[in-house]
């Protein structure tokens, strides 16, 4: 090997050499894409038009319920291919009436996020999208709805409300609903519909919330025609319809004033009631806290559609390639002793949220997990997070450590974005990153 | 001598160029910062509502306050300057542009500006996109793009707070372009691509 004399000239040009190839072929690495699939075959039908226009994102594109939007949402969007509805005007177990398929898009269901499309729709969009969703189950086609024949209402006098408050107790509706009504009776914690997905009982003071309208002949249809799928029954049979008239007078004088109504005190009140309530369960506020925070949004794995996958919720395992800092996947934060929090204190898991630092010492950056926002929650909505992740049932997925891109990669991304003032996209990917149950995805 | 000179020269070079790096390694300061102070700062940008005459509206813009911070809606809706977010632009939009098969969004200006601004907009068209996700237009935003489908488990009653607070920020003129719905190509595993740091808003 002939003797290489070591100059000043040579030795800043093999660093520059080096630091401009190494920099480059890492780059090239990276580049290679694919196009995506093309666009859609032909458009079917006008129905369907506007479907997969406004309503794929909870209702799925086949109509199961399952858009993206639709994991984390409570109530959960309708699966149209079952043919159950929960808002009808006909017997239980019958399908609901056109009428009733039409009021639900027009007016919306109060309390979930399926909005009033009336303003937004015309209304042939609105007939065409009725008429579609009615050929996504056999059962229109087999049946005919049955609707319920109600006698005329009840008006609702004091003495009207007076004897509904005694059906309320021989209906044991306080079981689920609450001896006031509020919705936190003995077995109120935790209710699934049929399908598997959380449900809460409504509040009978908030008639704001109720899916099927606030007025009495909406309350009185839900006692007499039931919520399929839930366990709210029909009550005919169990009681006459004036009695239901009475219950639903009874449940309409329940109204408390919604915060847009209430003065300064009243304000001052509730906002001091909602408090020592989360403080009394901090569970159920943490529960809510981690799903309008979007935790699960981040911290379980989508498919390609970016639905969650199923059993995955906060399980982790959704890989973000961070340019060009570097490779994160969202951690477990199921209870699982081994992949999950479940052997953090609950300091270390605090420190994650509110410092962005992991247990050993680890930094995050300030996105996407947004550390620096959830450190402005007050200490108790941090501290009742705890104890909700506490109760997330344990779910074995080993997420790897976020891997820093290599220095020169990350030093000529930088220099891209900074000093070139170049765009650079990060991206997040579909599937799960994580090896779940001993098994790799 | 002149070797010397040659040497000396090059030893500034690798200095200058080794220093380079190490400025552009820690660029922005993420990790040098101390974690207290970002979320000092997310405390600090968060415009007060001491302001609001009505005590009612007061209390609830306070709440809303509470809710907007927690959430991080900044994380997307901020106004980057030179030197990162310009937290004296609050929530007026163009933070990140992010793009998918459903096309590429600019995040929007929050702020109560009549022209740019969320006073385009009336109370209920504000709260559907957050509890639908759905536009005037019938748009319905991914929910990977915005997490609305988390925010429509928000009461109607926080909802209402945060659209309370939203009203009460100071406008900020921000024009954010309007979305386009064409397909963007995407490495074969994403299912979505993110640019931040810049401001993607128009002027």
């Amino acid at each position: 090997m002939p003797q290489v004399r070591l100059t000043p000239g040579r030795v800043l040009a093999l660093a520059l050499v080096a630091f401009v190839c190494i920099t480059t072929l890492t780059l090239a690495s990276r580049n290679a894409g694919a196009q995506q699939p093309p666009g859609q075959a032909e458009a079917a039908s006008p129905g369907k038009a506007v479907y997969d226009k406004h309503c794929v994102e909870c209702h799925g594109s086949t109509g199961k319920g399952d858009g993206p939007a639709a994991m984390m949402m409570v109530p959960h969007p309708r699966d149209f291919t079952s043919g159950r509805y929960k808002i009808r005007s006909t017997e239980t177990g019958s399908i609901p009436t056109d009428d009733d398929l039409l009021r639900s898009v027009r007016q919306g269901l109060y309390g979930s996020a399926m909005p009033a499309w009336e303003p937004i729709l015309s209304d042939a969009d609105i007939r065409a999208v009725v008429h579609y969703i009615k050929k996504l189950s056999p059962r229109f086609a087999d049946e005919q709805p049955q609707p319920v024949t109600a006698s005329s209402p009840v008006a609702a006098t004091p003495e009207s409300v007076t004897r509904g408050a005694a059906v309320y107790g021989k209906l044991e509706c306080g079981k689920c609903h609450g001896n006031n009504g509020r919705g936190t009776g003995a077995t109120a914690t935790s209710f699934e519909d049929e399908w598997g997905y959380p449900l809460r009982a409504a509040d009978l003071s908030e008639p704001w919330t109720f899916h099927g309208g606030p007025t009495p002949a909406d309350v009185f249809m839900r006692f007499r025609a039931g919520i399929s799928g839930t366990p709210m029954p029909s009550y005919q049979g169990a009681a006459t319809d004036a009695e239901m008239w009475d219950l639903a007078n009874y449940v309409g004088s329940m109204r408390r004033k919604p915060v847009w109504e209430m003065n300064a005190g009243e304000v001052a009140a509730f906002y001091k009631q909602q408090e020592a309530d989360a403080l009394a369960n901090p569970v159920r506020r943490g529960e809510y806290l981690v799903n309008v925070l979007a935790c699960p949004a981040c911290h379980s794995p989508a498919d390609s559609e970016k639905r969650m996958l199923p059993g995955m919720r906060l399980a982790g395992g959704l890989r973000m390639h961070l340019e060009p800092f570097g490779t994160y996947t969202t951690g477990n934060l199921t209870s699982d002793k081994e992949t999950g929090l479940g052997n953090w204190t609950d300091d270390e898991i605090k420190r994650v949220i509110t410092k962005g630092t992991l247990r050993d010492g680890t930094r995050l950056l300030p996105f996407p997990m947004d550390w620096p926002a959830f450190s402005t929650m007050k200490e108790s909505d941090i501290n009742a997070i705890v104890a909700y992740l506490r109760t997330v049932p344990p779910v074995r997925n080993k997420v790897p450590r976020p891997a820093r891109t290599p220095l020169p990669a990350y030093i000529w991304g930088k220099f891209r974005m900074l000093i070139l003032g170049e765009d650079i996209p990060s991206y997040f990917d579909g599937g799960n990153a994580g090896i779940a149950g001993g098994t790799q995805k | 001598m002149k070797r010397f000179l040659k040497w000396a020269a090059a030893i500034v070079a690798v200095v200058a160029l080794v220093g380079f790096l190490a400025f552009l390694y820690n660029i922005p300061p993420f990790f040098l910062t101390p974690p207290e102070e970002f979320g000092a700062d997310m405390a600090k940008a968060a415009p007060p509502v001491d302001t609001i005459a009505d005590p009612a509206q007061r209390a609830i813009a306070a709440r809303g306050r509470q809710i907007v911070m927690n959430t991080g809606c900044l994380g997307c809706h901020a106004t980057n300057g030179s030197q990162g977010p310009d937290l004296t632009k609050y929530l007026a939009g163009g933070g990140v542009k992010i793009f998918s098969k459903h096309g590429t969004f600019v995040s929007r200006n929050l702020t109560p500006d009549p022209e740019t601004g969320l006073a385009r907009r009336t109370d209920e068209e504000v709260k559907r996109v957050l509890r639908s996700g759905t536009f005037p237009d019938g748009h319905v935003v991914s929910y990977t793009t915005m997490p609305w489908g988390n925010f429509s488990n928000w009461t109607e009653e926080d909802r209402h707070a945060v659209v309370v607070y939203l009203r009460n920020l100071p406008a900020v003129k921000h024009r954010i372009p309007d979305p386009s719905f064409e397909p963007a190509d995407l490495p074969p595993d994403a299912l979505e691509g993110i640019f931040g740091l810049k401001d993607y808003g128009i002027n």
